[in-house]
């Protein structure tokens, strides 16, 4: 691309190197090519070759001079395709209206010169602005920080055009909006997954005369997801999509190399953090004193009061990639927790001074609950919460706890997946789960049999369960005959098939009844 | 240029000499009529001859005329007697009486002043000028290119008093009358210091009454609503477009001393035209193409009425024919067509004439 390559104007005109043209008088069709620049001094000049050229008039003319007007008309007699003036405000009346009789456009910026040069490389040195660009991202790209934002705010500053990473279907994972609503089925087909694996860069051409350079972000492990760096372009300028398509290719493989890097220290840490913590709950009344000042490095408090919380995800999610999301779900809600990647999940705490009152507890579960919420838009959780336990076996205690409460929470749809052990009491917590979707059928099968008999076989049998036992009090308390009760037991015995003496079985009974029939006082 | 013979003027010419002035005025030079009908009141039913230089050889002419703002001379009325002030202040100086009276430019106001100082001193009228156009500065006159001293001179104010200004160069004599002028009352008499009527021919415009009253004579025989061939044709000149006054673009240069403008025209056939302007039209561009200059007579007349438009007086809206005249021919031929040429208005333009183009 050596050889000069005409040029839009238009497309020129939206260069970032042009954002201080404007233009003075008769818009520029979209077909109006330059193929070259040519200078002169002043308004007085003369330029041998205006054919087709941007002829730019160094010095700023006076406004209202009349020689602006001798110029407009030299220009267009000699064909050039616009002229660019130093001077960006308004034409004087005569000029724009003579400017619009010959049809020539005419263009004004402060500093001519530099938007003249700049102009000219695009024309003419295609090449040598695909080197300066490439070298310009190069040296940005390394100097820039760690993250991958950070690369990706180098190389926007140089490339000044909107530039995004972008999953393969068209969603915007980062940075600007390059992905419009109409253009995302254009774009879901080229930036395909298998396209990506090519590693090579692809345009996108889009409605109207925008276009999408991409390159692939080359994946660190096999099940990375495609990812491809954007780049958005309001016109095709040959030599700036050449230059940013070289461009791309090396931002995009400092992007990966950064993602990589960022990924095995990420694991290091969580790797370190879940050691840790299987340590702290294996011999939390015995921490050797390594334990401790690890836990101190890690900013861990071991004294004062824990509250214990345990988020359960699917196997499909990878709690170290997505820890920092939580940690900014339970920020946004005013929780600095302490977050270890376990298992399908995390586990995490909040340390208090303390012991915490009661209301203040309360007021925590609701913010992890609303931080759960929060998170719900990408992940799906259960989420259990434990009672408030002191020092490093309180650790221990309110995870196990927050633990169960979890497992409990995963089967309840109704409640958001959500469980404060707290408010039931453990046992209730239990019990309340026997009243899940899954238990009640059981237990309405296991007792079907005592419906439509005579006597309130059920609710016989329950408080007798509820009574230890105990045929007298039963009666007492139903307000029946003692013999009464011993027989109504009986025909339940036969009824049910069952061994009332055998714990098990008087276990599942009682639970069972406990799900179907609530007695009143447990009404809350 | 026809051979000057005399010819005279009476109350009936007024009219038609007065629209002349103006086309010599070019835009400038202060309207005529106010002053006109002073004349006429003069003139009564009696006639003024305008002597050709050569009917008056021997004699000593003195040229005067008005120095100043036009617009403020027709809102401060001269009393009458400036003019003889200032001829008897030159008298005084050189201690010789002038034997006739010549203008110093014929056009607009100024063609119109000599007259009545003819009248008022009671000395025949010699039809030559300084000028032959509107121009805006002493030190363009003819005396000036042909080398002559334009001192002593004596200015008469109307308020009375009288400055005489003796041994000073044309551009002092400029400068010193602006700035008397900016201190006084804003107009002043001029009287010049005599010269021979016998030089006449080599060193002033002569005849230039006589083309205003033939330039206005064929005005008033257009019609209304002719169109721009006829015009051309009747007035002998070139219209260079008619059109809408687009735009007047006023600014001032000379640190804010020249008013100048650039007037916009959009031709009803589609060409812009741009017209260049200080105290008169100077250029016209034609779709960025400079057409014509000064000392050529630019023209705007109103196109309707064929009346010609003042440089101040034009506004946007104003449907004009732009008009191109002959330049005085004594500029041209004297080979000092530079000091009237575009350049002396600070304008990097060659001159572009009608003479010499076809």
């Amino acid at each position: 691309m050596s050889a000069d390559a005409p040029v839009p104007l238009v497309a020129l005109l939206d260069h970032a190197d042009w954002q201080q043209v404007k233009v003075l008088a008769s818009s520029p069709a979209p077909t109006l090519m330059v193929g070259g620049v040519s200078l002169v001094a002043d308004i007085r000049g003369r330029a041998a070759d205006l054919e087709g050229h941007l002829l730019t008039v160094l010095q700023p003319p006076l406004r209202d001079d009349w020689h602006i007007d001798v110029l407009i008309q030299t220009a267009a007699a000699g064909g050039a395709s616009a002229l660019l003036i130093g001077d960006s405000s308004p034409l004087s009346q005569p000029s724009s209206l003579l400017a619009a009789r010959v049809g020539l456009t005419v263009l004004g910026a402060d500093d001519p010169l530099t938007a003249a040069l700049a102009a000219r490389r695009l024309v003419s040195e295609a090449d040598l602005h695909a080197s300066e660009t490439v070298l310009r991202v190069t040296s940005m790209a390394a100097r820039s920080g760690e993250g991958v934002e950070d690369v990706m705010k180098a190389v926007g500053s140089v490339l000044r055009r909107p530039l995004a990473l972008v999953a393969a279907g068209g969603d915007t994972l980062l940075g600007a909006d390059v992905v419009m609503e109409e253009d995302r089925e254009t774009v879901a087909r080229t930036l395909t997954a298998v396209a990506a694996r090519s590693r090579v860069t692809e345009r996108v051409e889009l409605s109207g005369s925008a276009l999408l350079i991409a390159h692939p972000v080359p994946p660190t492990t096999a099940r990375d997801a495609t990812m491809w760096l954007v780049a958005r372009l309001p016109h095709d300028l040959p030599a700036e999509s050449a230059a940013l398509s070289a461009a791309l290719s090396v931002a995009a493989a400092v992007i990966g190399q950064r993602a990589s890097l960022r990924r095995l220290a990420v694991e290091r840490d969580a790797r370190a953090r879940a050691s840790l913590l299987g340590e702290l709950l294996n011999a939390p009344d015995d921490l050797a004193p390594t334990t401790r000042r690890r836990a101190l490095e890690a900013g861990w408090r071991l004294d004062g009061w824990h509250l214990g919380i345990r988020i359960d995800t699917g196997p499909d999610v990878d709690p170290v990639a997505q820890r920092p999301e939580l940690i900014s779900a339970l920020h946004e809600e005013g929780l600095e927790a302490v977050v270890v990647e376990q298992g399908d999940g995390w586990s995490a705490w909040i340390t208090s001074e303390d012991e915490p009152r009661g209301a203040d507890v309360e007021a925590r579960a609701g913010q992890i609950r609303r931080a759960q919420r929060r998170l719900s838009t990408t992940t799906a959780t259960a989420v259990g919460v434990g009672r408030c336990h002191a020092g490093p076996r309180g650790v221990a205690r309110t995870l196990g706890e927050a633990g169960e409460a979890a497992r409990l929470a995963a089967g309840r749809v109704a409640s958001g997946r959500f469980l404060h052990v707290d408010r039931l009491g453990l046992g209730q917590t239990l019990l309340a789960w026997t009243r899940t979707d899954t238990f009640q059928p059981a237990a309405r099968s296991l007792l079907a049999p005592l419906e439509d008999q005579p006597g309130d076989l059920l609710h016989t049998l329950t408080t007798y369960l509820d009574e230890e036992s105990s045929v007298s009090e039963t009666a007492a308390i139903l307000g029946i005959h003692r013999n009464t009760v011993s027989q109504r037991l009986t025909r339940i015995r036969s009824l049910l098939a069952v061994d009332l003496a055998d714990p098990s079985e008087r276990l599942a009974l009682h639970l069972a009844c406990r799900t179907i029939w609530i007695p009143p006082s447990d009404v809350s | 240029m026809s051979l000057p013979v005399s010819r005279t003027l009476r109350a009936a010419d007024l009219e038609a000499l007065a629209v002349g002035l103006c086309l010599l005025g070019s835009g400038g030079a202060g309207d005529p009529h106010p002053f006109s009908s002073v004349l006429r009141s003069q003139l009564g039913d009696g006639e003024l001859v305008l002597h050709a230089p050569t009917e008056l050889a021997g004699a000593s002419v003195v040229p005067v005329g008005m120095v100043g703002a036009t617009s403020v001379f027709t809102e401060k009325l001269p009393h009458g007697g400036e003019f003889g002030a200032a001829v008897a202040a030159t008298g005084r100086w050189t201690g010789a009486s002038p034997d006739a009276v010549m203008a110093i430019e014929t056009a607009g106001l100024n063609g119109v002043t000599a007259l009545v100082a003819a009248l008022h001193l009671g000395l025949p009228y010699v039809d030559a000028d300084l000028a032959g156009r509107g121009l805006p500065r002493l030190d363009q006159l003819t005396w000036v290119a042909a080398q002559l001293a334009l001192t002593p001179c004596a200015l008469a104010f109307p308020g009375g008093h009288t400055m005489v200004l003796d041994r000073a160069s044309p551009t002092e004599v400029e400068r010193t009358i602006r700035s008397a002028l900016a201190g006084t009352g804003g107009w002043a008499a001029l009287a010049l210091a005599p010269g021979p009527a016998a030089s006449l021919d080599e060193t002033a415009c002569v005849g230039t009454l006589g083309r205003a009253l033939d330039l206005g004579r064929a005005h008033g025989s257009l019609r209304m609503m002719a169109d721009a061939a006829e015009v051309a044709e009747v007035l002998g000149g070139e219209i260079l477009g008619e059109g809408r006054v687009h735009d007047v673009l006023r600014h001032t240069s000379d640190g804010g001393l020249q008013s100048e403008s650039s007037v916009t025209v959009l031709d009803r056939h589609g060409p812009v035209l741009r017209i260049e302007t200080e105290n008169e039209f100077l250029m016209v561009l034609v779709d960025g193409q400079p057409r014509a200059t000064v000392p050529d007579l630019i023209c705007l007349l109103d196109r309707r009425t064929n009346r010609p438009l003042a440089v101040d007086a034009l506004r946007r809206g104003d449907e004009v024919f732009v008009l191109v005249l002959p330049a005085p021919a004594w500029w041209l031929a004297s080979g000092h067509v530079e000091r009237v040429s575009p350049a002396a208005f600070a304008i990097d333009c060659p001159p572009l004439l009608l003479e010499g183009r076809s």
